[in-house]
């Protein structure tokens, strides 16, 4: 039998939609720039032959640093006037990522990429934000933090990410200029198995390497940021004879 | 419908309990009465002394020049600020009895009420009266735990131009102060000075500035005016002059050699667009003679 749907009823489910939609929202945590950041940046490929993604502008600057465990390669600029202690806040950029050389990128699942890039990039927040506070758009004194994840195939259980092989590459630019101020490459063999196969990485048991993987570089990105602050000769001796309490 | 209507009832129960529980947390600080000193931010920041007259001229001046209105708990020196500020402004650099909520970790408190009161009227065996005494400070101790101290906080590595920490010691109890655009300086201050040997508590009044725009506009612009002239004062990794911003308000600490460079300073950072007030702090401090031959 057709039910007559007087209008009264109509309004009624509109009401209702309209309600639960705003309870909805009110009930949710409050968006952080990072979660809201819009549409995905496209995926890219490791050009063939390459050693690095080509995600920074330059490589050459790049060397060892003894002060930090691993293979990670870091730059700082030694400039008197824009170095890293010239700034105090970041901007953090939506995560790329950079697949195989020889992976096909259409391949990438728009949700899985999300998901990865998601939990690092909160990853990275949560390890550099109280010596770095975030802030929402460029500006003085503000660094804006470019990074990628370099090196994910395509191809694990039912199009899942393999990210057995990646690495990172992180820029720190002044973010009015565009300027360079510090850059790290760091690679790292999650080995087989390491996949991102759920869109939520975070109760996903195969990507538990990855995320390992992923908070291992955020704090190793902050380590690199407090070895970079550590007073040195001539500093140390001024900063001490110059620091009086009132 | 009647499935769409309770499943949106279950999810007002969800919410509005969360809602709940959010406020329970929120009044969780109980409401509180003690002895307070109506001051302004800049001469609790930087703890200048007890009450002294000098600390109420600091007071009154600093106030004048467009610092905020602060109270300090007596009992342990804590600075709040205050959202209502009428009802303690005609007592700015007097002593009263406070209620409200207040908020130790954010350094904040709901004002309920504000009774003028007398040195006289706090009782002699009350805490209060520690702050009051001047016999009770220790601007140097005879031990090296000031220099202790100093260095310590002399050697944080994310201290910048725009920060300043302070401390002041009452016994071997260390009052921390200063502002910082950071909060891992805050945490990092009060971890350094509280695994010191020697130090009895450590009270944190170190406040975390905002980072708005126009106050990081009017910090790299002040740097740069400074910079212009007082180059020396700037290395690379850090600086003899400190700049702190708040809310529009400059507040030059730090020491210059000569109160040319002071004068120099204060005219500099009047310069920068944007900027409500400057508050001089600098000290003048020449350079020590180098002895001939």
């Amino acid at each position: 039998m057709n039910e007559h749907r007087g209008p009264w009823k109509n309004r009624l489910e509109w009401f209702a939609a309209i309600v639960m939609i705003a309870m909805a929202v009110g009930c949710s945590k409050p968006q952080t720039t990072e979660e809201g950041a819009g549409a995905l940046p496209p995926v890219k490929k490791i050009p063939a032959g390459s050693q690095f993604s080509g995600f920074l502008k330059d490589y050459s600057a790049l060397k060892p640093n003894p002060n930090i465990e691993g293979e990670m390669l870091t730059y700082v600029s030694a400039d008197a006037k824009k170095n890293l202690r010239s700034y105090f806040a970041i901007v953090v950029d939506p995560i790329e990522v950079y697949v195989a050389t020889n992976a096909d990128e259409k391949q990438v699942n728009d949700d899985r990429r999300k998901a990865l890039t998601n939990y690092f990039q909160h990853a990275l927040t949560n390890a550099v934000s109280d010596a770095f506070p975030m802030v929402d758009k460029p500006g003085p004194l503000t660094l804006r933090l470019r990074t990628a994840i370099v090196g994910v195939d395509v191809g694990g259980q039912n199009g899942a990410l393999n990210i057995g092989k990646v690495g990172v590459e992180m820029e720190l630019v002044d973010s009015e200029t565009g300027e360079r101020i510090a850059a790290a490459v760091d690679r790292a063999s999650l080995g087989a198995g390491a996949e991102v196969g759920d869109v939520n990485l975070s109760r996903d048991e195969k990507a538990a390497a990855a995320r390992d993987a992923f908070d291992e570089w955020a704090s190793r990105l902050r380590a690199f940021l407090d070895s970079a602050h550590e007073l040195k000769g001539e500093d140390l001796d001024r900063a001490d004879k110059s620091y009086k309490p009132y | 419908m009647r499935k769409l209507l309770v499943f949106m009832c279950a999810l007002a129960l969800c919410c509005g309990s969360s809602v709940a529980a959010e406020d329970k947390d929120k009044k969780a600080d109980k409401i509180s009465t003690f002895y307070a000193y109506v001051d302004a931010d800049v001469c609790a920041r930087l703890m200048l002394g007890p009450i002294t007259q000098a600390r109420i001229d600091c007071s009154k001046k600093a106030y004048k020049q467009g610092s905020n209105i602060v109270i300090v708990r007596l009992d342990d020196n804590m600075v709040f600020s205050v959202n209502k500020v009428k009802l303690v402004k005609d007592y700015l650099g007097g002593l009263g009895k406070v209620t409200g909520e207040a908020k130790s970790k954010s350094g904040e408190m709901k004002l309920e009420s504000f009774m003028p009161e007398q040195m006289s009227d706090i009782p002699a065996d009350a805490p209060a009266q520690r702050l009051l005494d001047v016999r009770t400070y220790k601007a140097k101790s005879t031990d090296g735990l000031f220099e202790k101290i100093r260095h310590e906080l002399a050697m944080m590595a994310y201290i910048t131009t725009f920060d300043f920490i302070s401390f002041t010691m009452i016994g071997d109890d260390v009052i921390l102060t200063g502002w910082t655009v950071r909060d891992t300086n805050r945490d990092d201050a009060y971890h350094r000075v509280k695994r010191i040997e020697g130090v009895k508590s450590v009270t944190n009044n170190i406040e975390i500035l905002p980072l708005g725009n126009q106050d990081m506009q009017i910090r790299a612009s002040t740097r740069l005016v400074l910079e212009q002239q007082l180059g020396r004062y700037f290395w690379s990794n850090g600086s003899d002059i400190k700049i702190v911003v708040k809310n529009g308000n400059i507040i030059l600490l730090g020491a210059v050699a000569t109160k040319e460079d002071s004068d120099i300073a204060t005219i500099k950072a009047n310069s920068v667009s944007m900027a409500f007030s400057v508050i001089n702090l600098l000290r003048v401090e020449p350079p020590p003679a180098k002895n001939k031959g």
